[in-house]
C-alpha cells in the first residue's frame, strides 16, 4: 500500500524552533516572550501549550500584517516593546524571531537599540532578541539557542559560587524538581536553566495570572559564569554550556537525559565529581529501590517490544532504560535530523545487543510503517501515537509534548532513580491492563477469541 | 459614552473603539471598532489566516489530503486541532476507506533555508505527487501557502493547475500566508472564494430531488450537523451539499444545483452562498439551529420555503416533546446566573438570547475575535443594556471583565479556559465544546447540561482567594510613557480603521 516516501514530512514528530523558545522561556522569572512574527505563532504555540499544561500561558506578538511584511516590521516590534512594556512590566522580554521575520531579513538587534535609545530616561526591561528561523531544525534548537542567548546576555564574571548549573531541556515540571530534589540531596547548591517547576505547577490562585514569580532569576542566570561546572542533560541543548566553558573556564558536561539507572549513574556521578560530592544514603536507597522495582518488573516486560519517539534525548535515555528493563526497543523516532541521536541508539544497541530501526529526522507516518513491519506491543511518545497505537491496538504510554488528551502533563515524572520507579509502575500496569486477564495472567494474542473474531472480519483489509 | 476605556487599556488607548456598553439610546452605528488590524503586544487571541483556511474551512472535509507549504511549524499546529468528525459515507454511495481522515493525517513540506534561498516550488511539487502515491484514496489534494512561502512567491496557483492535469486529480492550492488580513476572517474568506472558483459548477450530483439544500457553514463540530440532518431528513430535505462539515470534495463541485442554501455559520462562509447566488442563482438564507426557539423557527422557515411546514411542526413538537422537560429543569437552576460568552464571532449572537429567554440566565459579556459589523450589529440587537461587547480582547482584558462582570460562567476557547479557572469561574468550550453536540433540541439541552454541571461543580466552593482585588494600574501597569518616535504610527492606525469588511487582496 505505501511507498517509501522521501520528499515531505507527514505527521510531523518535531514543532519549530520559537516553540523550543517558548518553553524554555517558561521557566525564566517574569519574563514575557515575545515572537515576531504574524500573530498566529503565538497563538498556536499559546495553544499547544495550554492545552498540555492546562495552565494560562502568556506570549505576546508583534502581529505582523501585509503592509508590515512589504516595510518591515520596525513599527510593530517597537509598538509591542512599548506596550508588553507598559502592560505586563516583565524584567525580561525575549524577543524571537519567525520564519517571517528572518524570511524579510530583520535587524531585530538594530530596532531594539533604537527602541533603547528612544527610551533613554526610562526603567526598561532587559531585551534580549533571540534568531529562531523556523526553517532551520527543529524546536529542539530553539530551546538551545534560547538558552545560550539568556547566558550571552546575562551571565557575569564574579566570584566563585560552588554551584552547578543544570540546563534541563524541554522536560516536565515534575521531572525539574525531582533534578532539583537529587541535587538537594547532594547537597549540591545550583542554578537550574530553567526552572518550570513551579510556575506550571502551582496551587490555584489569582495571582497565577500574573508573569511567573518563580523561575529562574535574572541574578541566578547572571551567577551561571560563576559555577563550577554546567550539566546539560539534553545533548542537544548544550550550546549555553560550551559557552560558558570557552568564555568563563565553566566546565560543561553534556547529558546524558538521567532515565533509568545507568543513565541517573552517569548524572550523579558528574554531579559528584564537579562539586566533589559524596553520595548520600537517600539517594543509594533510591537507586535500590529502582533496582527493586524493575525485578519485580521484569516478567511483564521481559521481551516486549516498544516503540519510543519524542525529543532525541528522551529517546535515546528511554531507549536505554527500557533495554535495562528487558524489553527490546524495536522502533526509535525522533523529528531532529541528529548524528548524535544516531551515534547514542548505535552504541546503545551494540551495548544491549538490539536492533531497533532508528528515524532521525522521521515523522509519525514513517514510524507507523517500521511498526506495521517490525512490532511492537507498547507506544512510549506524546498524544499524536494515540491513533497510531489504536489501530495497531497496542498502549500507548505518553510521555513528552505535547499531551493534550489526558490530564496532569506536568506531572509526569520519569527522570532519576525516583522518576524510574514510576516509571516503571506505570508502565508495567499498562501493559498489565492490555495483555494479562484480572487473575495476572497473560492473555495469549493469537489464541484468544478476540483477536480470531477480529482477524476474521478484518481479513480482506490492507 | 458608549465606548470604554477599560483600566488595563489605559496604556493602549486605542483598543477603546473596540469596547463597547450597549445603550439603547445609542445610534445604530455604535458598535466596537472591529476587523481591523491586531494591535502588536496587545496579548491578543487571534490565529491567523492559514489557521482560517485549513482550521476551519477545508479541515472538515473527509477525503481530501492537505499538503502544507510551510516550515514544520505550521504544519506541526495545523494538525490535529479541532473536533469535526466525518463519517465514511460518500455521495456516490461508497465508503471512504480510512476513519475520520480529514483528522488523521497531514502533510508538509517541511521548508529549509536552502527552500527559502532557492525557492520551495519542486519540493512542493514532489510532495504533492507524493501526497498522490501515498493516498491514493484521497479524492483530491488541497494545498496551502503560508508566511514563508508568500514572502518568497512560490507560485502554487501555478503548480496547482499543472500538477491537476499530470495527476488527473484535482489539486486545489489556497493561499492565505498568516500574515494576510487582520485575522483568521481572512482565511475563511479565502477559502470560500478558492473553493467557489475552482470547484463549484465543475461536477454534477448522482441525482437531484426538489428539495436538495446546501448547508454551508456547518463544520459539524462533534457532530452537530448531524443533529441538523436528521431534523431535515426526516422533513424530506435533502442536504445535497454540506460546507464543509462531514463533507466529500465533490459535494462542492455540485453546490450550484441546489435550490437553497442555508447559512448557518454567517461569519466564515456567506461569501459562498453569495458567490452561487449570483452566479447561479441559488438564493439562500440565515439559518440558526442554537437553542429550541431559533432552531423552531428555523426549520418552519425552510419548511414553508418547500411547502413541507407539516413536516417541520412534527420535527419540532416531536423533539420539544423530548427536550422540554429536561429543559425546565435546567432553567431553574440556572436562572439568574451570569454568562460571558467569548466566541470566535457569530456564536456570541446566536447563543445570547436563548440563554437568557429559554434558560433565564443573564448575558453581562459578549466578545469575539474576528467579527465584522454585521455580526457586532446583530450582537448588539440580541443583548440588553449594560452589556459590553468587545472586538478581540485580551487575556488581560479577559480578566478585568471577570472581575467587573462577575459572570459565573464563561463560553471560550482552551486558551482562555484555564485563565477563567484561576479566577474561580468554570468555562465552557465553545469553539469545540465539552459534551456536544450543542446544536438543535438535543443539542441545547446538552450545552444546558453541561453549563449546569460546570457550574454546580463543588470544587468551585473549596477555592480560597484573597478579598482584595487586584488593582489595575496599581500591580500591572506602570507609569512609563514610552516612546516608538520617528515612526508613522498614526498614519498605520488611521489605515487600521479604513479597512473595508472583509477585503481581499
Amino acid at each position: 500500500m505505501h511507498q517509501n516516501k522521501k520528499f515531505s514530512v507527514i505527521n510531523p514528530s518535531k514543532m519549530c524552533q520559537p516553540m523550543g523558545a517558548v518553553q524554555a522561556l517558561l521557566g525564566v522569572n517574569d519574563t514575557m516572550p515575545l515572537i515576531h512574527g504574524s500573530q498566529g505563532c503565538g497563538t498556536y504555540m499559546r495553544f499547544q501549550l495550554t492545552r498540555h499544561f492546562r495552565e494560562p500561558i502568556e506570549v505576546a506578538s508583534t502581529s505582523m500584517s501585509e503592509k508590515t511584511v512589504i516595510y518591515g516590521g520596525e513599527f510593530n516590534l517597537m509598538k509591542a516593546l512599548k506596550n508588553v512594556t507598559e502592560k505586563q512590566s516583565p524584567s525580561i522580554i525575549a524577543v524571537t524571531s519567525s520564519c517571517l521575520t528572518e524570511t524579510i531579513g530583520e535587524d531585530m538587534e538594530g530596532i531594539i537599540e533604537k527602541f533603547k535609545e528612544a527610551n533613554l530616561d526610562q526603567d526598561l526591561p532587559i531585551i534580549i532578541p533571540i534568531s529562531t528561523p523556523s526553517y532551520v531544525e527543529s524546536h529542539v534548537e530553539g530551546y538551545n539557542r534560547t538558552i545560550k542567548a539568556l547566558v550571552e546576555h546575562l551571565a557575569v564574571k564574579s566570584v566563585g559560587n560552588e554551584k552547578i548549573n543544570i540546563i534541563t531541556g524541554n522536560i516536565s515540571p515534575a521531572d525539574v524538581r525531582e533534578v532539583k530534589n537529587i541535587l538537594s540531596d547532594l547537597n549540591c547548591e545550583n542554578i537550574i536553566l530553567t526552572d518550570t517547576s513551579k510556575n506550571l505547577d502551582a496551587p490555584l490562585s489569582e495571582s497565577a495570572l500574573d508573569l511567573y514569580k518563580d523561575g529562574t532569576t535574572i541574578e541566578e542566570i547572571e551567577d551561571t559564569a560563576n559555577s563550577l561546572g554546567t550539566i546539560a542533560l539534553s545533548k542537544h541543548m548544550d550550546s549555553a554550556a560550551i559557552y560558558l566553558e570557552k568564555q568563563f573556564g565553566v566546565k560543561s558536561i553534556s547529558g546524558p537525559l538521567p532515565l533509568g539507572i545507568e543513565n541517573t549513574d552517569k548524572f550523579i556521578g558528574s554531579v559528584c565529581k564537579l562539586g566533589e560530592l559524596e553520595v548520600p544514603e537517600t539517594i543509594k536507597r533510591d537507586r535500590g529501590r529502582l533496582i527493586d522495582a524493575m525485578v519485580d518488573a521484569h516478567s511483564y516486560n521481559y521481551h516486549r517490544k516498544v516503540a519510543i519517539f519524542g525529543d532525541p534525548d528522551f529517546v535515546s535515555g528511554m531507549t536505554r532504560f527500557t533495554c535495562e528493563m528487558g524489553m527490546i526497543p524495536s522502533v526509535v523516532c525522533t523529528g531532529t535530523k541528529s548524528k548524535r541521536f544516531i551515534e547514542d541508539i548505535q552504541i546503545i544497541s551494540d551495548e544491549k545487543k538490539v536492533s531497533p530501526v532508528i528515524l532521525a529526522g522521521g515523522d509519525l507516518y514513517d514510524m507507523h510503517r517500521e511498526i506495521k513491519e517490525v512490532g511492537a506491543d507498547i507506544l512510549v511518545g506524546n498524544s499524536y501515537g494515540a491513533s497510531m497505537a489504536k489501530e495497531e491496538d497496542i498502549p500507548l504510554f505518553r510521555v513528552g509534548f505535547p499531551i493534550f488528551d489526558r490530564l496532569g502533563a506536568q506531572r509526569i515524572f520519569t527522570l532519576g532513580y525516583k522518576g524510574g520507579i514510576n516509571f516503571v509502575d506505570q508502565l508495567t500496569n499498562t501493559m498489565l491492563d492490555y495483555y494479562y486477564d484480572e487473575a495476572g495472567y497473560e492473555v495469549s494474542g493469537d489464541e484468544s477469541e478476540e483477536t480470531i473474531f477480529e482477524g476474521y472480519f478484518a481479513g480482506e483489509e490492507v | 459614552m458608549p465606548y470604554k476605556l477599560l483600566e488595563v487599556d489605559k496604556e493602549i488607548p486605542e483598543r477603546k473603539n473596540h469596547v463597547y456598553v450597549k445603550h439603547c439610546s445609542d445610534p445604530e452605528d455604535h458598535i466596537p471598532n472591529c476587523n481591523t488590524k491586531t494591535i502588536p503586544g496587545s496579548m491578543s487571541e487571534r490565529g491567523c489566516a492559514f489557521a482560517g483556511v485549513k482550521g476551519v474551512i477545508t479541515g472538515a472535509i473527509k477525503d481530501v489530503i492537505h499538503v502544507v507549504h510551510s516550515p514544520i511549524g505550521c504544519t506541526s499546529y495545523g494538525y490535529g486541532t479541532k473536533r469535526y468528525p466525518t463519517s465514511p459515507d460518500l455521495p456516490n454511495g461508497e465508503k471512504f476507506p480510512i476513519e475520520n481522515f480529514n483528522l488523521k493525517y497531514i502533510l508538509g513540506t517541511d521548508l529549509q533555508e536552502s527552500d527559502v534561498v532557492f525557492g520551495g516550488i519542486k519540493k512542493l511539487r514532489q510532495s504533492i505527487i507524493e501526497a498522490h502515491k501515498e493516498f491514493p484514496e484521497a479524492n483530491a489534494i488541497y494545498t496551502y501557502s503560508t508566511c514563508t512561502v508568500g514572502l518568497i512567491g512560490d507560485d502554487m496557483d501555478a503548480i496547482a493547475k499543472e500538477l491537476t492535469e499530470e495527476l488527473g486529480k484535482k489539486v486545489v492550492a489556497f493561499n492565505a500566508p498568516g500574515f494576510c488580513g487582520p485575522s483568521q476572517s481572512k482565511g475563511h474568506h479565502v477559502g470560500n472564494l478558492t473553493l467557489f472558483e475552482n470547484l463549484v459548477g465543475t461536477k454534477e450530483p448522482p441525482s437531484t430531488t426538489p428539495y436538495d439544500v446546501n448547508l454551508i457553514g456547518e463544520y459539524n463540530i462533534d457532530g452537530d450537523l448531524w443533529v441538523i440532518k436528521e431534523y431535515l431528513d426526516e422533513m424530506g430535505i435533502n442536504l445535497l451539499s454540506k460546507f464543509t462539515g462531514d463533507c466529500s470534495h465533490d459535494e462542492i463541485c455540485w453546490m450550484h444545483r441546489a435550490k437553497l442554501s442555508l447559512v448557518r455559520c454567517q461569519r466564515s462562509a456567506t461569501y459562498i452562498a453569495d458567490l452561487i447566488e449570483e452566479k447561479y442563482g441559488v438564493p439562500y438564507i440565515k439559518v440558526d439551529f442554537f437553542s429550541t426557539k431559533y432552531c423552531s423557527e428555523n426549520l418552519r422557515t425552510i419548511g414553508k420555503y418547500f411547502g413541507l411546514e407539516k413536516e417541520a411542526e412534527k420535527v419540532i413538537e416531536e423533539r420539544m416533546a423530548k427536550v422540554g422537560p429536561e429543559l425546565e429543569f435546567y432553567k431553574d437552576k440556572l436562572q439568574g446566573k451570569r454568562v460571558f460568552i467569548f466566541s470566535g464571532g457569530p456564536k456570541s449572537y446566536h447563543l445570547s438570547k436563548p440563554l437568557e429567554e429559554e434558560l433565564g440566565m443573564e448575558t453581562v459579556a459578549v466578545a469575539s475575535q474576528f467579527e465584522h459589523k454585521d455580526g457586532y450589529k446583530k450582537m448588539k440587537d440580541r443583548v440588553n443594556d449594560g452589556t459590553i461587547i468587545l472586538d478581540d480582547p485580551n487575556s488581560l482584558e479577559f480578566e478585568e471583565i471577570i472581575e467587573e462582570y462577575k459572570p459565573d460562567l464563561i463560553l471560550a476557547g482552551v486558551k482562555e479556559k484555564y485563565l477563567a479557572h484561576k479566577l474561580g469561574v468554570p468555562c465552557i468550550l465553545i469553539h469545540s465544546y465539552e459534551n456536544g453536540p450543542y446544536m438543535g433540541f438535543e443539542g441545547f439541552v446538552n450545552l444546558a447540561k453541561d453549563m449546569y454541571s460546570y457550574i454546580y461543580n463543588p470544587v468551585w466552593r473549596m477555592l480560597e482567594f484573597e478579598d482584595e482585588p487586584t488593582e489595575y494600574g496599581v500591580e500591572k501597569g506602570l507609569d512609563k510613557q514610552l516612546n516608538c518616535d520617528g515612526l508613522k504610527e498614526d498614519l498605520e492606525s488611521k489605515d487600521q480603521n479604513k479597512q473595508p469588511d472583509g477585503e481581499v487582496a
